[in-house]
């Protein structure tokens, strides 16, 4: 049984307007997503700002009211908030956010805000508290100075360490990272993802990483699902989805990746500008008269796509890939 | 669960009191001491902050001392007595009245009334509008309809009317009176202040954390708006002594055998009073105008101590 299961989310933000107010549409932010997130595995929530995959994240940390569908943990829907206050919820699934500065109370020193989860769900004696935040602090890379200092003092890279320690403080067995290093820069990128995987070794957690960044997502994930317009467009393991992408979507962001190769750099030109005229020629194939993205369809066990039947099959075929 | 962090840091228990010794050398100054450190760089707030706090405990402890009821009886023999002789320092007024005396008792009742009313309001203001703001929803939309309510009632003829019907009204009965009042400018501000601070990353981490809403609300969404609470009770202590004076300027305020500020000045609605007998109203006149600065200039102090680019004190 997977540890999170995520059935047809859907979050609609209601759209107001005339001279009584009514709700006359509604922005679909989230509209129908399902999948399942494996213990101990990273799995990967990529698309492009607005595509939805942040409000699905909070959806999981259970920070945003979800219109319809479910998210099953250890057989309760957990969007509901009496479920989540029976198991605990948040003391097993934690969040990273995007900006490591906002998300840092600037009136709180580091301890009082490692020590949030603790003083929330474990209790524990003045002295066990100081310790385990001493420890957070030293797994995290931090000195034991830092117990006292407030967040404005700190670098980039390191709140966001602070941000990876409160995160981790409970033990969690699931962490939504929310772009934990969209702000940062390269080698301070790399910094903390490397701290992220070795906790993960460590302490066996899984993520929820939700990213733009394919590179990174590249490093960090087994299974990776691509997000568009609030709906799921392709699911696939990373082999599926970097060597054999069949969705325009996914074969844009793909495109879009920078090449360093300068040699070579009219031809990745021409690539370029050849999946965008798809994109352009094809956009009524690859989604439906609304605009949306069509239902999933399995291709192989592992991969699927939103995309009718045949059309799937036929790409597939072209792709060379074996139908399961 | 505690051993999973044990195998994965070389920190034990045995090494917590050095290292937190460690961290409390490198630990950033407390707040008191940050506020201390302002007062200490700026002369004129000082000067302000020792007049404010040492006229304050002046007048409460001279208070003590003085028998109202006989202070406030008619001496026919002391009438418009002229000010710096030995039995009357600052004069006396119309009744033969010790002016400097009913400087102090009167001083000690706005000034109550000023802090009274400053500290009820702006609590239940500070409430109200945070409430308010972070909840959102519906219950933000009940609680501004009974804000607009209040406001839509002509405040001054309602204190006015309430002060005739009450019987026997004291100052105590008096701050309530102004309380009912005067909490809706600071919740409007706080309301609006913490719509947007109820958005930030930080409070959504303090919900993922499993921390109860009352307290993110006063421990986390309230110490961030601090300096705009500071800057809001020290403004509106400054106006609330105004609030009590003008009213019983009018005649509204307190009972006339109660000496106030705003009684005293009120001698200046006689224009003998002001071109002869200066000494009924001045004193009380200069005593606003300077607690009224004093107070501003410490709101200022304060507020750069809660801004921490604005400081100049050395500890930052």
């Amino acid at each position: 049984m997977s540890l999170i299961e995520i059935k047809d989310l859907k979050v609609h933000y209601p759209i107001r307007s005339g001279f009584w107010n009514r709700i006359t549409d509604s922005v679909r932010a989230v509209d129908g997503v399902s999948f399942n997130i494996e213990a101990g595995e990273t799995y990967g929530l990529v698309g492009e700002s607005g595509s939805g995959k942040s409000t699905t994240g909070k959806s999981v940390v259970g920070l945003e009211k979800v219109t319809s569908g479910s998210i099953m943990y250890k057989g309760l829907d957990i969007t509901k908030a009496e479920n989540r206050r029976k198991l605990d919820y948040n003391h097993d699934v934690q969040m990273i956010f995007q900006d490591s500065l906002s998300s840092l109370n600037p009136r709180k020193r580091i301890e009082d805000i490692i020590a949030e989860p603790l003083r929330n769900f474990e209790h524990l004696s003045k002295d066990d508290e100081k310790l385990r935040v001493l420890q957070l602090l030293n797994i995290v890379g931090l000195d034991a100075d830092a117990l006292y200092k407030y967040p404005h003092q700190f670098s980039g890279g390191q709140r966001q360490r602070i941000g990876v320690a409160r995160a981790v403080a409970t033990n969690p067995k699931l962490i939504i990272a929310d772009e934990p290093v969209s702000a940062l820069d390269l080698s301070v990128q790399a910094q903390v993802l490397n701290f992220m995987k070795k906790i993960q070794r460590e302490f066996g957690i899984s993520y929820l990483f939700i990213s733009h960044d394919l590179g990174v997502v590249r490093h960090m994930c087994n299974n990776i699902a691509i997000m568009n317009r609030g709906r799921l467009v392709e699911i696939g393991t990373r082999d599926d989805i970097y060597n054999h992408p069949l969705h325009i979507y996914t074969k844009r962001l793909l495109a879009a990746i920078p090449e360093t190769d300068v040699n070579s750099r009219e031809a990745h030109r021409a690539s370029r500008l050849a999946v965008e005229q798809v994109y352009q020629d094809q956009q009524s194939k690859y989604y439906d008269e609304n605009g949306a993205a069509y239902p999933l369809v399995q291709v192989t066990p592992t991969h699927a796509v939103a995309l009718p039947q045949t059309i799937a099959q036929q790409l597939a075929s072209q792709e060379g890939e074996v139908q399961a | 669960m505690a051993e999973n962090f044990e195998q994965h840091s070389d920190i034990s228990a045995a090494d917590l009191a050095r290292l937190t010794q460690e961290a409390q050398a490198e630990a950033t100054p407390s707040t008191a001491k940050i506020i201390w450190s302002e007062f200490k760089a700026d002369k004129p707030a000082m000067a302000a902050l020792i007049i404010i706090v040492g006229f304050i405990l002046f007048v409460m402890i001279g208070a003590l001392f003085i028998n109202t009821p006989k202070m406030m009886e008619t001496n026919i023999m002391g009438y418009f007595n002229q000010p710096f002789t030995a039995d009357f320092w600052l004069g006396a007024d119309s009744a033969g009245r010790s002016v400097a005396k009913q400087l102090i008792v009167g001083s000690r009742n706005s000034i109550g009334i000023a802090i009274g009313l400053t500290v009820i309001s702006s609590t239940f203001g500070i409430c109200w509008g945070l409430i308010s703001g972070y909840f959102n929803g519906y219950i933000d939309w009940g609680m501004q309809r009974i804000y607009d309510f209040m406001m839509m009632l002509p405040m001054t003829m309602m204190i006015i009317v309430l002060v005739t019907i009450i019987p026997h009204y004291n100052s105590v009965t008096l701050t309530f009176i102004f309380s009912i009042f005067y909490w809706e400018g600071t919740s409007r501000l706080i309301r609006s202040r913490t719509l947007a601070e109820s958005e930030k990353d930080y409070v959504a981490a303090s919900k993922a954390s499993g921390t109860n809403h009352w307290k993110i609300i006063f421990r986390e969404i309230m110490p961030n708006i601090s300096s705009l609470i500071i800057v809001d009770c020290t403004l509106s202590f400054a106006e609330n002594i105004g609030v009590e004076t003008g009213l019983s300027y009018l005649g509204f305020g307190l009972p006339s055998q109660t000496p106030s500020l705003g009684t005293m000045i009120a001698n200046a609605n006689d224009p003998n009073n002001i071109t002869q007998y200066w000494w009924t109203w001045l004193p009380a006149a200069l005593e606003i105008i300077i607690l009224c600065l004093s107070i501003s200039y410490v709101g200022q102090v304060l507020r750069r101590a809660a801004d921490s680019s604005q400081r100049q004190g050395s500890v930052n």
